[in-house]
Parts: C-alpha cells; sequence; structure tokens
C-alpha cells in the first residue's frame, strides 16, 4: 500500500508514530549525534549560537547535547517501567480471567486497590526513602500502573474463553497454560499493545514530575530533571527560554505521538464507528 | 479509575471493599517508613528533627513507642491517625495535623473551580469536535487540546508565568497573597494572584474532558437510536444535544467525580511553580526538608480524599445510566 493511503485511513496514527521514531532514533544514537561531552563543564550561561545550538547551563554543559542524552533516560525509563506493568497486567488479567474463581476474585480485588492509590504521591513518598537510581524508580512506576492493563485484559479473556477455538482446543484435552499461552496471549496482544502505549505515557510523565521535584538520579540526567536545573538553579529568571523551553517541547512531543497513536488505535479498533465513518 | 463494578455487586459490598482500601493505605502508610532503609525513628520524625535530637535520640524513640513490639506499635499508630495525633513537622514548626490543615484550602480554592470550569468547556468543545468530527474544526480543537494534554502541567505553567508575568508583567510571579490587605482589596488580590494558575489547570483539564467527551459522543453516533432520529429528520444539532451529549455525559461525570478526588493532588506541579501554597507546595518543601511525617500525612490526606470521591463516583454513575441499577 502506498504510503499517502496509509496516511489518509489514519492520519493519527500515521503522524504519531513518525514523531515516536523520529525521538527514539535521536535518543538512541544520542552520542554519535551530539557535538558535545554533555557532562563537560565549559562557560556557563552561554547563549545559542554554532557552537552551543542551545547554549550552555549554569555549570557550563552543552543544552543541546544534554537535550540528547537525557532522552535517553526519559524514554528508557518509561519503556522500562510501561514494560512491567505490562507483563504484571497482561499475567494478572489472564490469570484471573481464565482461571475465574477465587483467584480472579483475589486478583481482582487487589487490583481494585492498587487502582484507587493516587501513582505520583505514592512515587513521590517511596522515592524520597529509596533515594534516587533509575532502577528504583522504573520499577516504582511499573509496579504501580499495572492495574488498568489487568483490568482490561481481564474483561477481554472472559470473552475469549468462551470462542471457539478455545472451546475446541479444551475439547482435543490442551491444559489451561498451554491454551493460555499459546491461545488467549495472541488474541491479547493487540488490546496489550494499546494499553503499553497510553501506559508509557503516562509512565514518562510521572517520571518527569518526580525528576522535577529533585527527586531523580542525578547522574542519569532526564528532561524533567532538566527542567529541575532551569527552575531551581535561575535558568527561569535569567529568561533563558533555549534552556527551559526544548526539553519541556521533547516531553510534550512524545507524549503527543503516544496519544496520537492511542487515538488513531481507537479509531480503528472501534467497529461501529468505522461503519459510520463508511457511510 | 472508578472501582471495578461487578453489575450483582451490592453497594453493601462495595462500602465494605472501600474501607478495606482504606484500611489498607493507613497500613501503608505505617509500613512504608518502617520497612524502607535507615533508621526507623530516622524515617519517621525526619532528618531535621533526628540530627538536631543529639543525645536525646533514644528519649524519642521511646517516646514514639519504636521499642515496643511491632503488633502494639501498629495500633498506637492506629489510634492516632484516628484522634489527629499526626507528629511533630519540623519545617513548620508545628503539629503535622495544623500544617496540613492550613494548606488544604489553598489547593481546594484552586482545584474546584478548574475541574467545573474544566468540564463545561470539555463538554462544549467535545462535543462540537464530535458533530463535526474528521473536518477541519475537529482536527483544530482536537489537536490543539491534544496538544495542551501531552504537555507537562508545571511546564504549560512555567510558560505562562514567563509570558504573563515575567513578560508582560499582567500578573504577580507567584503566591497567593501580597499581604497588609483586608477585606475586598484581599480577596480581589487573592483573586488576581489566582488567574495564571488557575488558567494551566482548567487548560490542562479542559483538554481531557473535551477528549473524553468527544470520544463518547462519537461513539453513540453510531447507535440506533442516533440514527432513528437522523432518518426521521431531525437537525444535526438537535440530534446532538437532545439525544447524544445527554447519553455521553455519565463518562465525563465520572472524569470530573475523579478529578474532585484530586482536590489535593490535583495542582501538586503547578502549585511548585506558582508557590501557591497549598498541598504541592507544601510537599515540595516537604521532600526538599526531608520532613517525613509531613509526606505521609499529605500522602494520607490525599488517598481519602481520592477513595471518597471514587466511592461517589460510582454512586452518581449507578444514579445516572440505568442500565446500573
Amino acid at each position: 500500500m502506498k504510503l499517502t493511503g496509509l496516511f489518509k485511513r489514519n492520519p493519527w496514527l500515521f503522524t504519531g508514530i513518525i514523531m515516536i521514531t523520529f525521538f527514539m532514533l535521536a535518543a538512541l544514537f544520542s552520542p554519535w549525534l551530539a557535538p558535545h561531552d554533555p557532562w563537560q563543564y565549559q562557560q556557563p550561561f552561554l547563549e545559542p549560537s554554532w557552537q552551543h545550538l542551545l547554549g550552555t547551563n549554569d555549570v557550563g554543559q552543552d543544552i543541546f547535547s544534554e537535550l540528547l542524552t537525557a532522552g535517553r533516560v526519559s524514554l528508557g525509563v518509561g519503556f522500562t517501567a510501561a514494560l512491567i506493568a505490562a507483563v504484571t497486567g497482561v499475567a494478572i488479567g489472564i490469570l484471573a480471567g481464565f482461571r475465574r474463581g477465587i483467584l480472579d476474585e483475589i486478583l481482582m480485588g487487589a487490583t481494585d486497590v492498587v487502582l484507587v492509590i493516587p501513582i505520583l504521591p505514592l512515587v513521590v513518598l517511596v522515592s524520597v526513602y529509596l533515594g534516587p537510581g533509575l532502577l528504583n524508580t522504573s520499577l516504582l512506576i511499573g509496579f504501580t500502573m499495572w492495574p488498568p492493563v489487568a483490568r482490561v485484559i481481564r474483561s477481554r479473556v472472559l470473552n475469549l474463553r468462551q470462542a471457539g477455538f478455545v472451546e475446541s482446543a479444551r475439547a482435543l484435552g490442551a491444559g489451561d497454560w498451554w491454551i493460555m499461552s499459546r491461545h488467549v496471549l495472541p488474541n491479547v496482544l493487540p488490546l496489550v499493545l494499546a494499553k503499553f502505549v497510553l501506559t508509557l505515557a503516562g509512565a514518562m510523565l510521572i517520571e518527569a514530575s518526580i525528576s522535577f521535584l529533585g527527586l531523580g538520579d542525578p547522574s542519569a540526567k532526564s528532561w524533567g530533571m532538566m527542567l529541575h536545573y532551569v527552575f531551581t538553579r535561575g535558568g527561569f529568571i535569567r529568561e533563558m527560554w533555549w534552556w527551559y523551553l526544548p526539553p519541556g517541547m521533547a516531553i510534550a512531543l512524545v507524549i503527543l505521538a503516544l496519544n496520537l497513536v492511542n487515538l488513531g488505535f481507537e479509531e480503528k479498533a472501534d467497529p461501529r464507528l468505522k461503519r459510520v465513518l463508511e457511510r | 479509575m472508578e472501582i471495578h463494578s461487578h453489575p450483582q455487586a451490592t453497594m453493601a459490598v462495595k462500602t465494605g471493599r472501600y474501607m478495606l482500601v482504606l484500611l489498607l493505605i493507613i497500613t501503608l502508610n505505617f509500613l512504608i517508613p518502617r520497612l524502607m532503609p535507615g533508621d526507623p525513628l530516622l524515617n519517621i520524625i525526619g532528618e531535621e528533627a533526628y540530627y538536631g535530637a543529639g543525645g536525646a535520640l533514644e528519649t524519642l524513640r521511646e517516646g514514639l513507642g519504636l521499642n515496643q513490639p511491632f503488633v502494639l506499635q501498629y495500633f498506637s499508630y492506629l489510634g492516632g491517625v484516628f484522634t489527629g495525633d499526626w507528629g511533630y513537622s519540623y519545617l513548620y514548626m508545628k503539629p503535622v495535623l495544623t500544617a496540613v490543615m492550613g494548606h488544604l484550602g489553598w489547593s481546594l480554592v484552586l482545584v474546584l473551580p478548574a475541574v467545573i470550569l474544566a468540564a463545561i468547556a470539555g463538554a462544549f468543545t467535545g462535543s462540537i469536535a464530535a458533530w463535526r468530527r474528521k473536518t477541519g474544526t475537529d482536527t483544530a480543537l482536537t489537536g490543539s487540546l491534544l496538544l495542551a494534554y501531552s504537555m507537562p502541567h508545571y511546564w504549560l505553567a512555567m510558560l505562562a508565568l514567563f509570558v504573563f508575568a515575567f513578560m508582560l508583567g499582567w500578573f504577580p510571579l507567584g503566591r497567593a497573597v501580597s499581604g497588609g490587605l483586608g477585606g475586598f482589596a484581599y480577596f480581589a488580590d487573592v483573586l488576581w494572584h489566582m488567574v495564571l494558575p488557575l488558567s494551566v489547570l482548567t487548560l490542562s483539564k479542559a483538554a481531557y474532558d473535551h477528549l473524553i467527551v468527544r470520544s463518547s459522543v462519537v461513539s453513540i453516533y453510531g447507535e440506533d437510536y442516533i440514527l432513528t432520529a437522523q432518518s426521521r429528520g431531525i437537525s444535526g444539532m438537535a440530534v446532538l444535544f437532545k439525544h447524544g451529549l445527554r447519553n455521553a455525559l455519565a463518562p465525563l461525570v465520572t472524569v470530573t467525580a475523579i478529578q474532585f478526588g484530586m482536590l489535593f493532588s490535583g495542582a501538586l506541579m503547578v502549585e511548585v511553580v506558582f508557590s501557591w501554597p497549598g498541598m504541592g507546595t507544601l510537599i515540595y518543601q516537604a521532600i526538599s526538608a526531608r520532613d517525613y511525617p509531613l509526606l505521609q500525612y499529605a500522602f494520607f490526606i490525599i488517598t481519602v480524599c481520592v477513595l471518597a470521591a471514587n466511592f461517589l463516583a460510582d454512586l452518581v454513575y449507578r444514579w445516572l445510566d440505568p442500565r446500573m441499577r
């Protein structure tokens, strides 16, 4: 299919995928793309120039190189956390929905409990005690964000377990684990992907927020932490827009890209909507 | 975010569940400082108090009952939670309860109007966008609100602060009052300080409401009763407002109820940028000072409020959607 056709059919999904790919490539190749070592101290508070595209910060680090490198941490923590949340959520959702009974009650009870606890305040509270660390942050965010995934997967599995192919696999003598891994899991994967995109956006925003509050790992700067330094080290008061605009814009554009992808999925997934659009 | 609802679950069962969650959160607040790395005494009273105590540490430990068995500690902690004995904040030099109460009101006056204004704005723009979906109006409205929704709130706050306070000088740089004013002048002064943070909050919440309303109105366009109404020749606008919006309102009500639950936490980051003296600033300062008791009970208050709002949302939702009854 021609690319233009793809774009016309689902412009939001297409735009989102292009944007997110761009940011991931920039982060991935940052060591080769960055013109300076983002940790090297040079002359502080420089304005943008050909030498320093976005100037330098309060300790003389090149802001453009910092921006590229920080993308790795922001995206890395986001992906790790979202992956943890997705795997946990899928495992719990499939187990609860497929096995039913008392296991379902217990797992969904736990899901409901974690679901109501506000994530940001909890992550802030525990981070204060645990101290900074990328792994801590990723684990903490991951293990607070799985409940929505588990809920959605469970209700899909409830439908699936009555499907013909599951019934026939059972009639052929397949065990629960076989059916869950070979028949149920592949069928929920598209849904998992959609949920993963939203979780990733949420996880990145939480990471950015706690880094902005000063709870990030100072040895691994993220976009949120760049904003923390702008805010606490006078970049804002000095009106250095080239320092505080880029990190916020980077976060906003990545989240926007993920939201676009999600919106695209939604339009694609809703058959009723499709019926209306085709009329 | 609403509590999972089995249609057959009665309200009594649900109430029981909420009580269980409440107890769990209270217990979590007890366990976190005691199980985290480091001296539990330090984790409970905070760094300032701990390092400032000198030789009195053991007396403090004794006084807090940290030498007692775990179970006894738990019960005396429970008693403290319900009698308002929440410990002492060394940052504010007053009991935690007093310090927290002094900040709750300021968060409330900011978040309450923001949630209401956002719901009205979101319902309006969301249904317009759904009605005109796949046209320029929809793309422009939904696209720009999606961008606003994707921005970190505190960054949006920084932008607003920069343009309208730094550059144009129309609004103050932060805080909620100028001081030294009384009566009507005080009231007007607070309003003047409120304009920027309130606008930022309203915009970010309205953007979300817009997306919710748009997607639920769009989805009912495929429903048979809408098709019937359209085939009877009822005009687009009439169908939208008479049949569409009413039925699509339930998700917005749920979202709004959840946002009410975030009365004290919904503005955390925005408050920090504007030095608005609410819970956000309280938490920010407590983080910097490692004032643990303050942090713990800030979390406690926030969570209880979220819980209460979820409960309320459940009730309202049942009442709004006849299929749930």
